[in-house]
């Protein structure tokens, strides 16, 4: 049995226990627990496949008197019922949180998931934000990165650090700067400067900015800038532009390539236009270098006719280097407000992959039903039909039973 | 025996739960007289890009809004407002000068407010919201979320992802590192026949070029001939043509998702042998004992022998 199983399932005993503990002490603890039946058909041979699979995720408060300390956890047992073999295992999270150490650390030590500006990664390891340091908070991390396989969990040799100081009780303005740093044994494999910026303006501006500069290419792998202006709160505009430069690993060869600057420019619109319509729209252009682009025009109804009922329509069109994408997805949602709830959709594509091939359609057409037995307690169904240039039928589905707690 | 172990393992979260609110029995007993609402989750929100949007007529049954304080400061705890509907929050919001962020563009925007040091995602969210996208979790599993295996999709995987994931890969090519490593790339490219992938590059350009002018089409000739012409050429092969550099330098990624080694690259870029063709950007001078240094030359040994 492999070390995050043992710990998921001495978790589910864990928490099993307190669970039944928690009437005789101030523990408070709370989570979702989905059963869920899952079949599908496999995407390299078609074969038919089943699995069923127990997640749980829980929150724990109240472990010490002071009420600084609380846990949080987060994971998923499957088994292959078709094929047999071990019981996986994925634990996501799972960490304890410690408010207030000496009034100025907040500290989280544990499986999490860490994201700065400069960079984001899921680690077995720590966080400690420092506080009451004046208009300034510091953040460190650091910790070795947790790696998922289709299967199981990788032994990994990455690891993960950072710091991050970000401007404090200015009002309406985020400013913050990081650093993140990555290893593959003892190599650097990352090395990057993060920069996140917001400022509001006249109450109805936002500026923002965002950048991350590698330090070993001394280029700017990620910049962008853009901004919103919302005369109303029912309308929004955003324009930005965004650029990239594709940075690898150090110790991969590919870091050694030249390549060219992704761009891109964004025009959105948000509007409510009536109360029960929502509009929303957009166009991209992206440049690629070397004479190659692509324009992206996206639309978008939301419509509540009632309580009850909800319709979403949305649309969006590529044109241009990559392949041609044209599609639509649209859905209907009804609740009697009460204990059920149904939807279906249709999500429609037609795609180009390039010149030398012809148009292809790819459909998905699916229903669903939640139905809540109390508050705390429901089940839903979801199946799908997908019809595309692999599959005339291909119907894959799940079942759930969710138990909040 | 071992079965009965793991159905166990399955419902043991489940049961716990019903261990404290009484026995299923009299939980399902008690569903007729109970209030009706959406089953209460440590996540109770659906993805917002897809079912929400500020501005909508607000649900029959959700918590008022609590009022707003004049001078309210920037970074208000959010927890007491985690079960309003996201469309709620303009009702306080308005003329606060914050601008809605849970809009029809969430999905492409959300990144930025998540780096944010003092977010406060985690007053409406847990951890488990995020990595049931990154990751591949299932918990948060929505009516409208697909499932293509026991790991949820986001809604960017849409229709048939096996074919279409390669265009929207060039929608900003680095969303898909921000959840994917190459291996992921590598790992499932490596079960596919490389014919099934080819890309434009690596088709037959070479059938319609002429060799010579006037001369004639290079479809007429065999493999066999290639050295006639092409003495000690690298690519006998005609599955090759000039556009494999443009591509390249506009989605490298793409060349790793199936060369994940690199090998094939240094036919001709490596400096030991071959064509010898520099591959190295402009800067290169500038950078390359950046790189040599912190990959311990791990990357530079590949194709050179002094470095």
């Amino acid at each position: 049995m492999s070390q995050p199983r043992r710990i998921f399932i001495a978790l589910l005993l864990l928490i099993a226990g307190l669970g039944a503990a928690q009437s005789a002490a101030a523990l408070d603890v709370h989570g979702r627990s989905s059963t869920q039946y899952i079949w599908y058909n496999d995407i390299e041979d078609g074969s038919q496949q089943a699995q069923l699979a127990e997640y749980l995720s829980f929150s724990m408060n109240g472990i010490d008197s002071a009420n600084k300390l609380s846990m949080q956890g987060y994971g998923r047992l499957n088994y292959d019922l078709k094929n047999g073999g071990d019981v996986q295992s994925r634990l996501y999270y799972l960490f304890a949180d410690y408010k207030g150490l000496a009034d100025r650390v907040d500290v989280r030590l544990g499986r999490q998931f860490v994201n700065l500006s400069a960079g984001s990664a899921l680690i077995d390891g720590i966080q400690a934000d420092i506080k009451n340091l004046g208009w300034v908070g510091v953040t460190l991390l650091g910790g070795r990165d947790v790696l998922f396989s289709e299967q199981d969990t990788m032994t990994s040799h990455f690891y993960s650090g950072g710091v991050a100081m970000y401007l404090v009780g200015v009002k309406k303005t985020d400013l913050d700067v990081s650093y993140y740093r990555a290893y593959d044994h003892s190599d650097v494999t990352r090395d990057i400067l993060g920069l996140n910026f917001n400022q509001y303006l006249l109450d109805s501006v936002k500026f923002y900015a965002n950048a991350r500069y590698d330090l070993t290419a001394e280029v700017f792998n990620e910049a962008l800038a853009g901004v919103k202006y919302f005369p109303k709160l029912d309308m929004m505009l955003t324009a930005e532009y965004y650029e990239s430069y594709p940075t690898f690993d150090t110790t991969s060869i590919f870091s050694v390539f030249a390549v060219n600057k992704y761009q891109e420019g964004v025009l959105k619109a948000d509007y409510t236009a009536l109360a029960w319509l929502d509009l929303s729209g957009g166009v991209i252009r992206e440049t690629y270098g070397d004479g190659g682009d692509a324009t992206v025009y996206e639309v978008g109804f939301r419509m509540r006719p009632s309580h009850q009922l909800t319709v979403g329509i949305f649309y969006d069109n590529r044109i241009g280097y990559g392949g041609d994408l044209n599609g639509f997805k649209t859905y209907a949602e009804y609740s009697d407000l009460k204990k059920l709830k149904v939807a279906a959709g249709i999500d429609y594509d037609v795609y180009q992959r390039d010149d030398m091939t012809g148009d292809e359609i790819a459909r998905r057409y699916w229903a669903a039903t939640r139905y809540n037995f109390t508050k705390k307690m429901s089940a839903s169904l979801r199946v799908e039909d997908n019809v595309n240039a692999n599959y005339s039928k291909d119907v894959r589905g799940r079942a759930t039973f969710d138990v909040d707690f | 025996m071992k079965r009965l172990l793991i159905i166990a393992l399955f419902i043991l979260g489940a049961a716990i739960t019903t261990a404290q609110a009484g026995s299923l029995v009299i939980m399902l007993a008690q569903a007729g007289s109970e209030a009706p609402a959406p089953p209460a989750a440590v996540e109770t929100k659906p993805a917002p890009a897809a079912t929400e949007a500020p501005g909508a007529p607000a649900a029959a049954e959700t918590k008022a809004a609590p009022a707003k304080t004049p001078g309210t400061p920037q970074k208000q705890d959010h927890k007491e407002y985690a079960e309003m509907e996201v469309k709620e929050c303009t009702s306080c919001h308005k003329g606060s000068g914050i601008s809605p962020n849970h809009d029809a563009d969430w999905l492409r925007g959300h990144r930025l407010l998540a780096v944010k040091p003092q977010k406060n995602c985690k007053d409406c969210h847990n951890q488990s919201f995020c990595l049931d996208c990154h990751t591949g979790g299932g918990i948060n599993a929505n009516l409208e979320t697909e499932n293509p295996t026991v790991n949820t999709a986001p809604s960017s995987h849409r229709t048939d992802w096996r074919e279409i994931h390669p265009i929207k890969a060039h929608d900003n090519p680095q969303t898909c590192t921000r959840c994917h490593r190459s291996q992921f790339c590598s790992d499932c490219h490596a079960r596919f026949r490389g014919e099934d992938l080819m890309v434009l590059s690596h088709r037959k350009g070479w059938s319609n070029l002429q060799a010579g002018s006037p001369g004639p089409a290079h479809s007429t000739f065999t493999a066999d001939q290639c050295q006639s012409c092409h003495l000690n050429g690298l690519l006998p092969k005609h599955v090759w043509s000039s556009d494999h550099a443009r591509e390249a330098r506009r989605n490298l990624q793409a060349c790793q998702s199936c060369h994940s080694d690199g090998q094939v690259c240094m036919t001709c870029h490596s400096a030991r042998t071959g064509l010898r063709v520099n591959p190295h950007p402009r800067n290169w001078d500038k950078v390359k004992n950046s790189y040599k240094n912190k990959s311990s030359g791990r990357s530079c040994i590949v194709c050179h022998d002094n470095y």
